[in-house]
């Protein structure tokens, strides 16, 4: 076919490894060996487990692969018929566009409007065009007003939607995103895809995607190319069509599902069949609005006795400078709850959650036993080189750590530098640390920020057993899904206000507060709001609250 | 108006850079009082009168100057030997001298400090000087590095003593706890300056030897001019046998 835009024919990536003595060596192919074409007009998104390769084959597209990162890579892309591995990065920007995941690393320069012009002037494009780009491309991300403002002062979704810009400047047949929504909160996953939305609308771009929200994507998306956890193409075709036909296998190897299409297989198994399959919240309430009659929603009773206070806080107060970051907290955490804190960036979450685990110290905040804090970057709170090291640091509790050694499955790492270890290893290491001395209070910020839902949801786990064993958890999060399923109250902070506190599914059900503090439900709840047929179902907002044969658990 | 030839900023910012240092040069190896003096009035008298100075900058010009040749002046006064000066009013004298040359320096420092943007700076010297824009770009992409960098530490502070760092105090204490925070910064910086450094390729930087400029900093007939005049700066210590 000579109209694809962008061409993988057998491609194999080994990244460089190093051995004990230093050696330059290469590891295991992932991806490995991908054919897939891209033409004008779709949209494709990689899907896969964690680590099979999928952002390495997004560096490929505009020749950082093998070009500029340190990896062997085997077969062939064309770009617009033209070998990356012939012409250089910089060259290939003509025709490829990237948009990575922090949208920090990707500023250079001072204002808004020079950051967009920036590649269309590396390319030596006429002084008027460029700007007549620039105009073009930050009209159509709504920045256009903000073009004098440094990118630092925009919201983490402005930002994004920035890069996105500076990415349509350059007028490329392709553009290549990877997880550019990941470090956003909710308001900023909408603002990205509504942008993306429109352009794809103009049909004259082959647009590849690595995301792990699909029910943000879904709508976006044409085609899926599905990759096993060796690397190989094992699906490829229209969305729909691999989301509901093949969705055992896509279980199977662990890859991430949207929420309704979750919900929909889980009301298949108590006899609720809804066909087609349900990819989106309206799509999910459409078909249960067919169905005549559904099973009544679990009713389960949630541990809310506040009976004992594990966190007291009374009259808390914290400014800095002239802001007043926190205003006059009061509120009291009972001894084994999941509590999460929510609200836009700038609201206060992290300097509340410092203080409710005393790692700033206050008189006017009293916690009941040891606590312990997770910060948002793992890296930060390392102090080793081993990793057994890093867990009996300041402590001589040696049972103990090889105890949270077997749990967190790290054994076979103990003698490795923490800095070496995988994002998700860190992520279990870091919280190791904060357990060594028995905590009855653990704290952590933004703790899947960043993270794929695979490492996210293997945190989750570990800490719903913590919370199980009485251990009260405090979460700052974004993750409205995560709120929904494991908390069990969820405090809404405004301007360093309390402005709710109240239940997860009683904050989904108050679209006005939500709105307010750029929040917004998850799919679930979002989908159950608008039923017509069942009125008892309005409340449900987690998949926990679905019918089920069996009792789980 | 910031065009306006009788506003500094208007100038060339290399030409502000390179053109005071014949003269500040003369300032520094001075050994009278008048030619310091006459330079530090001049270097003020051209930037309070075309440097449209506002809020805080107006106040430390005016105010940073004096001070500083008072405190020098005091400070000179009692540290040096007084046998050698001849006395109080020689040690004073000498002090004064000192105080003067320092605040000539760096008010014909400030001609350029206080009216230029360093990112105009960086496009002159890439336009005028011919440096390479790969060097002028890696400064603005350091520029943007600093704030996130503080950033970074002041969190591994916060993280490190959670876990139970000693606070102790002394140079020794305080040499370790710091040796703990350059693992993390530099591993965070290494990993953001990579981040950085692929997403300017990916955007064609270095596809060319040279880039489209949009911002021109121009190089006029009034730049000549204010060069002129700055390397003229260099005759003042001969004015008084001139004037008699």
């Amino acid at each position: 076919m000579s109209d694809a835009l962008l061409r993988f024919t057998g491609v194999s990536v080994r990244h460089e490894v190093y051995d004990d003595a230093g050696d330059v060596g290469y590891g295991i192919p992932r991806p490995h060996e991908i054919t897939a074409e891209l033409r004008a007009g779709e949209v494709v998104l990689l899907l896969g487990p964690s680590g099979c390769g999928k952002s390495t084959l997004t560096l490929t597209a505009n020749g950082l692969i093998p070009h500029v990162i340190g990896a062997k890579m085997d077969g062939t892309v064309t770009v617009a018929g033209a070998y990356t591995a012939g012409t250089t990065v910089p060259e290939l920007a003509r025709d490829v566009a990237m948009v990575f995941q922090d949208p920090d690393a990707q500023i250079v320069t001072a204002s808004v409007l020079d950051e967009v012009c920036f590649g269309p002037e590396n390319l030596l494009v006429p002084f008027a065009e460029v700007l007549e780009r620039a105009e073009q491309a930050l009209r159509l991300v709504g920045l256009w007003d903000r073009r004098d403002d440094d990118p630092g002062i925009l919201s983490g979704g402005g930002r994004q939607r920035l890069a996105i810009a500076c990415a349509l400047a350059l007028r490329t047949p392709v553009l290549v995103l990877d997880e550019p929504t990941a470090n956003l909160d909710p308001a900023g996953v909408e603002e990205v895809y509504r942008t993306l939305r429109a352009v794809a609308a103009g049909r004259d771009r082959a647009v590849l995607l690595v995301e792990h929200n699909l029910d943000a994507a879904i709508e976006f998306v044409d085609r899926v190319i599905v990759l096993d956890g060796d690397g190989r193409v094992v699906l490829d075709g229209p969305a729909r069509t691999i989301l509901t036909d093949h969705v055992d296998e896509l279980l199977t190897l662990g890859v991430w599902l949207p929420v309704a299409t979750l919900a929909a297989l889980r009301l298949r198994s108590v006899g609720v069949a809804l066909d087609p399959l349900p990819l989106t919240p309206g799509e999910l309430a459409a078909a249960l609005d067919t169905v005549p009659a559904l099973p009544p929603p679990r009713d389960t009773p949630r541990s809310t006795a506040r009976s004992k206070a594990a966190i007291a806080v009374r009259g808390l107060t914290i400014r800095r400078g002239p802001v007043t970051v926190l205003d006059d907290i009061t509120l009291d955490i009972g001894a084994g709850e999941f509590v999460a804190v929510a609200g836009a960036n700038g609201a206060g979450k992290t300097t509340l959650a410092q203080a409710l685990a005393g790692v700033t110290p206050s008189r006017k905040v009293t916690i009941t036993g040891p606590a312990g804090f997770v910060f948002q970057n793992p890296e930060h709170q390392f102090l080793t080189n081993r990793v057994a090291d890093e867990l009996a640091y300041g402590t001589t509790d040696t049972a103990r750590v090889e105890d949270l050694l077997t749990r967190l499955d790290l054994r076979e790492l103990r003698d490795v530098h923490p800095f070496l270890l995988s994002g998700g290893q860190k992520r279990r290491l870091s919280v190791g640390a904060a357990l060594v001395t028995r905590p009855r209070v653990l704290v952590l910020d933004e703790p899947t920020f960043g993270q794929d839902r695979a490492r996210a949801a293997e945190l989750l786990d570990l800490l719903d057993g913590l919370h199980r064993d009485g251990t009260t958890i405090v979460v700052v999060s974004h993750d409205m899904h995560l709120i929904a399923e494991y908390a069990t109250r969820l405090l809404v902070l405004d301007g360093g206000r309390v402005l709710a506190d109240r239940t997860p599914a009683e904050i989904y059900a108050d679209p006005a507060l939500l709105a307010d503090t750029g929040l917004r439900p998850p799919p679930l709840a979002r989908a159950a709001r608008t039923l017509v047929r069942h009125p008892a179902w309005h409340t449900v907002t987690r998949l926990a609250d679905l019918p089920v044969l069996e009792p789980s658990r | 108006m910031i065009d306006s030839i009788l506003s500094l900023r208007s100038y060339n910012p290399v030409v502000k850079v390179l053109a005071p240092i014949p003269a500040m040069v003369v300032a520094g190896l001075s050994r009278d009082l008048w030619t310091p003096a006459a330079l530090t009035v001049i270097a003020l008298v051209m930037l309070l009168a075309f440097g449209r100075l506002r809020g805080r900058a107006l106040l430390w010009t005016l105010a940073g100057p004096p001070l500083m040749v008072a405190v020098l002046t005091l400070s000179f006064g009692v540290w040096i030997d007084r046998e050698k000066v001849g006395g109080w009013s020689g040690a004073l004298e000498a002090g004064l001298a000192t105080g003067l040359r320092v605040s000539a320096v760096l008010t014909l420092a400030l001609i350029a400090g206080l009216t230029s943007e360093g990112t105009d700076l960086v496009r002159s010297m890439i336009t005028h000087l011919r440096m390479p824009y790969r060097i002028g770009y890696a400064g603005f992409a350091a520029m943007r590095f600093v704030p996130r960098f503080r950033h970074d530490l002041e969190i591994i502070r916060l993280a490190h003593r959670v876990r139970g760092v000693s606070t102790g105090r002394g140079p020794v204490a305080t040499t370790k706890r710091y040796s703990g925070y350059v693992v993390p910064l530099l591993a965070g910086a290494m990993r953001h300056g990579d981040r950085v450094s692929l997403a300017m390729e990916a955007r064609g930087f270095g596809a060319y030897p040279a880039r489209t400029e949009r911002r021109r900093v121009p190089l006029r007939a009034r730049d000549a001019v204010l060069a002129l005049w700055l390397l003229l700066l260099c005759l003042v210590p001969t004015l008084p046998g001139v004037l008699g």
